[in-house]
């Protein structure tokens, strides 16, 4: 029976047993481990090569999209562009209160000529200032 | 060969020779440093060899700034400890515990002799936390001086004293314990 604090010691560091003539086989793997690295290990082309692909998609990808915007754009003409981007300024000249709350500020008074000249600059074709200039 | 012949043979080219060397030196060394922490000889048999490849393939990297012995040593107990934390994972995903799944590759492992107080040892070590149970195997099975830990884990020496001693007491009550 062992007892006491020589119990820790007593018990010793004995090895528990391997196969016969297992580290000489062990080594023996490990040296092929070089030879199965050069292998097994890929050149700087592999390397590369997945980072290539990624870059080229990429690529592909923002040429497409840059090719379909530019497609759908074009067909759009500066008037048809006016035509839809133009409303919300009427607002603004109508009633530029309802937006911005000037309706306590103290504007100046707006013109006739400065409403013209506003929509000369904003690319109201001659027909509508010329029916403008006859509502006055 | 010494350490720094190693790393002078692997600097002047002869980087399978040197590599040749490293295995000679320490597979063995490295086997039983691995297999307390396993318990096990055919996992302890996959792993030095995933240990050997990794020494091989960061041996480019190795800048000397540390020992060859220690670095060597750092990479088996990281790879052991990594090894371990998978297979905790593993066990508790099944709602089992690693300790017990230790315990029960001790009682497998047909390498272990009929020594009974060395079964009951090898439990008492592997119920041990993490720390200390490195600490352990590497003072008292692998014989390393506390610098050489210190080295290898990045702890002070004292902190290693202080888990040596928590480690060993507990092991000696397990031991008075469990051995009639």
């Amino acid at each position: 029976m062992r007892t006491g604090k020589d119990i820790f010691e007593n018990i010793g560091k004995d090895r528990p047993s391997v196969p016969e003539g297992y580290f000489n086989d062990l080594k023996a793997r490990l040296y092929s481990i070089p030879a199965e690295s050069a292998k097994t290990h890929p050149g700087p082309w592999s390397r590369v090569r997945p980072y290539l692909a990624l870059a080229a998609s990429f690529a592909a990808i923002v040429l497409i999209g840059n090719a379909i915007l530019k497609d759908t754009t074009k067909n759009q003409s500066s008037d048809q562009f006016f035509g839809e981007n133009s409303y919300a300024d009427i607002i603004s000249i109508t009633n530029p209160g309802i937006l911005y709350d000037f309706e306590e500020l103290d504007v100046e008074e707006i013109s006739d000529d400065d409403i013209i000249n506003y929509l000369i600059e904003t690319g109201v074709r001659a027909e509508h200032l010329a029916y403008a200039g006859d509502q006055y | 060969m010494t350490d720094k012949e190693i790393l002078d043979l692997y600097q002047s080219g002869q980087r399978e020779r040197a590599f040749t060397e490293i295995v000679d030196s320490y597979s063995e060394r490295l086997y039983w440093h691995v297999r307390r922490f396993l318990c096990s000889h055919d996992d302890t048999d996959d792993l030095v060899q995933e240990i050997f490849l990794k020494i091989w393939n960061s041996l480019p990297s190795f800048r000397g700034e540390s020992q060859l012995y220690t670095w060597i040593y750092r990479i088996a107990t990281n790879e052991s400890l990594n090894f371990l934390q998978k297979q905790k994972i593993r066990t508790a995903l099944r709602f089992e515990s690693i300790s017990s799944k230790l315990e029960e590759k001790i009682d497998e492992d047909t390498g272990v002799d009929g020594d009974e107080a060395q079964r009951i040892l090898m439990k008492a070590v592997q119920r041990l936390p993490s720390k200390q149970r490195t600490v352990f195997i590497m003072r008292w099975f692998d014989e390393l001086s506390y610098e050489d830990i210190s080295e290898i884990l990045g702890t002070s020496v004292g902190a290693l004293k202080a888990s040596y001693h928590f480690a060993a007491e507990k092991i000696k009550a397990s031991l008075e314990k469990n051995i009639k």
